[in-house]
């Protein structure tokens, strides 16, 4: 035992009961230099020990850490790496994915040092939620991975590094759907022919992952395998199927959702002026809810709010080519064609429509005439507006609006302004980046 | 005067991750009826590359509009709201602005409401300034009666710290006498009680110790070893208090003030010879002790490769003194407390900004002699700065090893250091950092850009 241990043992113990540890110590004065009280001995030799100790402390053998490998992508410039810092303290969060995609397709990364906060945003959303972590992953390159190896909590991004095949064979959920996602983006037919060859073997849960995989890079040759899935045993997947499928202009489900939106919308031009009729589906058929549609449970087909509600979830499922087509007229124009009271109903269907087709010319059709004051009762248009100045273009025209001034002073507008302007610069800075 | 700050130094400033959001959601120019940046009061116009002050109307939810100004030089801080967040949101906003490059710069005074700020600001640094060319001359005999009065009180002190120590020390000894085993059944109070005792002493240094002891017992494996070597160095205080007549001058001073006999500023400014030199901000360390915050600010001069500590204190809740930024460099002289190993410092004259690139780091052997030099002239140096090149190892809890394979651990309480982990990817770093017997608290990092990464 070594003369400090001796000493440590005798203290815990303590004097009155150990002996104080007889090994002289160099440089502790003589015998007639010593305190009397064995405790002040103790604590006399265990100051000089602690002195000695910490003044020759030895540098200890460490195990390296593996050496990450090099990225060679560069890293995002100054401006871009603030408004990082600003989003993971809490400015604008749910932008964080936006920018990530931005700074991938851009061919650049996330700066080092903020990985460790992103992986952690990351990792509380729900799994289900994948795609933060997908895009996390994507813009951390191979540090985020060699962060992942170290900290179990992050294994999330391991499942999304390339895999061979064994991934899919032999991996669980994360890996593969990780597996399946990167062959989606790299391609789209081989990922949707690996999940028709593993369909019928495929429970619930993995139906619905599979179906939110093949959700990026939508065509018409999915349309097969999603039209089959709309009578499956389960709700959600016919539902997720029919989500997709009607976010498929061309898709024959958004055909029969066009044929019965123009029952219900007809363009009348009298000595009054134009305006919309509006008659919206008298009930919910077998064939609609085969097509994804749920009337409001509880309630007569016949009561006002049920008719709305149907209304509303044809026109969000309508092709918008629909209306542009039949009226002739551009998005603007015909959410100018006054509908009296059905306006925020239409409103909210074609919203609904224009995020899930990403069709930016009504996205910012309907931004431009919601800030103009198109909408009386802007708290209905709230939750729609919310939904389009996170998807819409940020062009310059949008943030300078002919907007009304009164409505600038709501809540949900000036939110919705402030969402576009930083989305604006977001975008912009990364452009730049490189450049300057 | 100053130059634009970017962002991420105005939300450094921030006392918590709340006021930056609030902060963030008033820089809308719509929140603010007025705002301007302005050469600042008692300084003529055309001073310098930037302005000295800001002000700015805000529109918050009282019918009046919330008055802000700061004087950037501090930077201070002034706000008409109730917030006792510090800097508030209003200012944080305002600094925000004027990052952006949003604030106009006005020619003229500004406003008459901030322009007394200003001035009584810059009437109060001018006495200082005045007060310390004039301390000399105070010493002289002048008034004799407050002489006697002062020696007298003087006299009073050292008797009472004198059998503070003489109680201490048979504390100390009961301790040891009756075993360190049974601490870890005492409560706070055990501690407690022994440092207000202390403090009764005026030995407020002591308490301090005594209090920060509590933890110990809880402090995990070799918690004994550790408190042993407290309870050691507090008896090795009162030995060396008693024994004073013997030391030599500086490490005099070093003993009386561990044990709290304190220095006014004035008198260290008078005292000691001021230090000129590129001051590299290493990085600081808050801590929080009986609602007081305390910031050590670790600084390394360039030419001289002296180490400097400049505290600050704040009540709780408050904010720190933010006028050195990790990874900024200052000319500035300094002037040391004195003490065997001059470490504590503060700064007498800032005469501007210095480029503040990457420190050289050292290597383990090197910094840990560089330590043991220190500790030779003074044992209770428990607190030293470290700069190192290095790279994130195991041994087998998180630590840093360089080149040569030599490691030192981090301090267990500083957990995974993950930005740490994240920067370096396995390669070699510049880490700053607060060396303790425990290990290493790892402050400030500098990625290949050579930018400094708080930790």
């Amino acid at each position: 035992m070594s003369a400090w241990q001796e000493l440590v043992t005798a203290s815990l113990i303590g004097t009155e009961r150990a002996a104080v540890p007889a090994g002289p110590l160099p440089g502790s004065p003589g015998r007639e230099g010593a305190p009397a009280d064995p405790a002040a001995l103790v604590l006399d030799r265990a100051a000089l020990l602690t002195a000695a100790r910490r003044g020759g402390r030895r540098p200890e053998r460490a195990e390296p850490l593996a050496v990450a490998e090099p990225d060679t992508v560069p890293a995002v410039g100054r401006a871009a790496r603030l408004r990082l810092a600003r989003m993971l303290v809490g400015e604008h969060p749910d932008l964080l994915a936006e920018w990530l995609a931005a700074v991938a397709g851009r061919g650049r990364r996330v700066p080092a040092q903020s990985l460790p906060a992103l992986l952690h945003q990351a990792r509380r959303g729900s799994p289900a939620d994948s795609e933060l972590r997908r895009l996390v992953a994507a813009a951390g390159g191979p540090r985020a991975r060699w962060l992942a190896e170290l900290n179990p909590e992050w294994a999330f991004v391991l499942s999304y590094a390339p895999a061979g095949e064994d991934a899919w064979r032999l991996g669980d959920t994360a890996r593969r759907r990780g597996y399946l996602s990167a062959l989606r983006a790299r391609d789209p037919d081989a990922a949707r022919e690996l999940v028709a060859a593993s369909w019928d073997a495929a429970g619930p849960d993995e139906r619905i992952m599979f179906l939110r995989a093949i959700a990026r890079g939508l065509s018409l040759a999915d349309e097969p395998l999603l039209d089959g899935a709309l009578d499956d045993r389960h709700t959600w997947v016919r539902k997720a199927a029919a989500d997709l499928l009607a976010a498929l202009p061309g898709s024959a489900l958004a055909q029969r959702m066009a044929a019965r939106a123009a029952d219900c919308l007809r363009l009348s031009g009298d000595t009054r002026g134009t305006r919309l009729l509006v008659s919206p589906p008298g009930g919910c058929d077998a064939a609609m809810r085969r097509d994804g549609i749920t009337p409001v449970p509880g309630s007569g087909a016949a009561q006002p709010t049920a008719r709305d509600h149907l209304l509303l979830e044809v026109i969000a499922r309508t092709p918008l080519r629909t209306w542009t087509d039949r009226f002739g007229m551009t998005p603007a124009e015909i959410l100018g064609v006054p509908a009296g009271s059905w306006s925020p109903t239409l409103f909210a269907g074609w919203s609904r429509a224009a995020v899930s087709q990403e069709d930016q010319a009504w996205m910012a059709a309907l931004v431009g005439w919601i800030l103009a004051g198109g909408l009386p009762g802007v708290a209905s248009g709230a939750e729609a507006l919310h939904q389009l100045v996170r998807r819409v273009d940020p062009r310059p025209d949008l943030l300078e609006p002919d907007a009304n001034l009164l409505l600038m002073t709501l809540p949900a507008v000036r939110e919705a302004m402030d969402v576009l302007r930083f989305r604006y610069q977001m975008l912009k800075e990364l452009e730049n980046d490189g450049t300057g | 005067m100053a130059e634009r700050w970017d962002r991420a130094r105005v939300l450094a400033l921030a006392p918590d991750a709340s006021s930056q959001r609030a902060a963030q959601s008033l820089t809308s120019s719509r929140a603010w009826a007025a705002s301007g940046a302005s050469p600042g009061a008692g300084t003529g116009p055309g001073t310098g590359a930037g302005p000295a002050a800001l002000w700015g109307e805000c529109r918050g939810s009282a019918s009046a509009p919330y008055l802000t100004v700061i004087d950037l030089s501090g930077p201070a801080y002034r706000c008409s709201c109730p917030s006792r967040k510090f800097p508030c949101k209003h200012a944080l906003a305002l600094l925000l602005l004027w990052a952006d490059g949003t604030v106009p710069e006005a020619a003229g005074e500004p406003p008459g409401w901030a322009a007394s700020w200003l001035t009584a600001r810059a009437v109060k640094a001018g006495a200082v300034t005045t007060a310390r060319a004039g301390a000399g001359e105070r010493d002289a005999p002048g008034a004799p009666k407050d002489q006697k009065t002062a020696a007298r009180r003087a006299e009073q002190r050292e008797v009472r710290v004198a059998s503070g120590l003489t109680e201490l020390d048979r504390w100390l000894c009961d301790q040891v006498r009756q075993g360190l085993a049974a601490s870890q059944q005492a409560g706070y109070r055990h501690w407690d009680d022994i440092a207000a005792r202390m403090i009764d002493a005026q030995a407020s240094g002591l308490a301090e110790r005594l209090r920060g002891l509590a933890a110990v017992p809880h402090s995990g494996p070799g918690w004994d070893g550790r408190l042993l070597e407290e309870y050691s160095l507090l008896r090795l205080l009162g030995v060396a208090y008693r024994g004073q007549a013997g030391l030599p001058g500086p490490l005099r001073e070093t003993v009386r003030s561990r044990i709290g006999f304190s220095l006014r500023q004035a008198d260290v400014l008078a005292g000691g010879e001021p230090v000129r030199d590129h001051w590299q901000v290493l990085g600081h360390r808050d801590v929080e002790q009986d609602r007081v915050r305390a910031r050590r600010t670790w600084l390394r001069g360039r030419t001289t490769g002296r180490p400097a500590l400049v505290l600050s204190f704040a009540p709780a809740g408050a904010g720190l003194d933010d006028s050195l930024t990790p990874g900024t460099g200052i000319d500035a002289a300094l002037v040391f407390y004195p003490g065997a190993v001059p470490l504590r410092a503060i700064v007498q004259a800032r005469h501007g900004a210095v480029g503040g690139s990457p420190p050289d780091g050292d290597s383990v052997t090197g910094f840990l002699a560089g330590y043991a030099a220190a500790l030779a002239e003074d044992p209770w140096l428990d607190t030293w700065p470290a700069v190192l090149e290095v790279t994130p190892a195991r041994s087998p809890g998180p630590a840093v090893c360089d080149a040569a394979g030599d490691a030192v651990p981090l301090h267990p309480e500083a957990g995974t250091c993950w930005t740490l982990l994240a920067l370096s990817g396995g390669h070699p770093v510049t880490l700053a950092g607060e060396w303790t017997p425990r290990g290493l608290w790892p402050l400030t990092a500098w990625d290949e850009d050579g930018r400094a990464v708080p930790l």
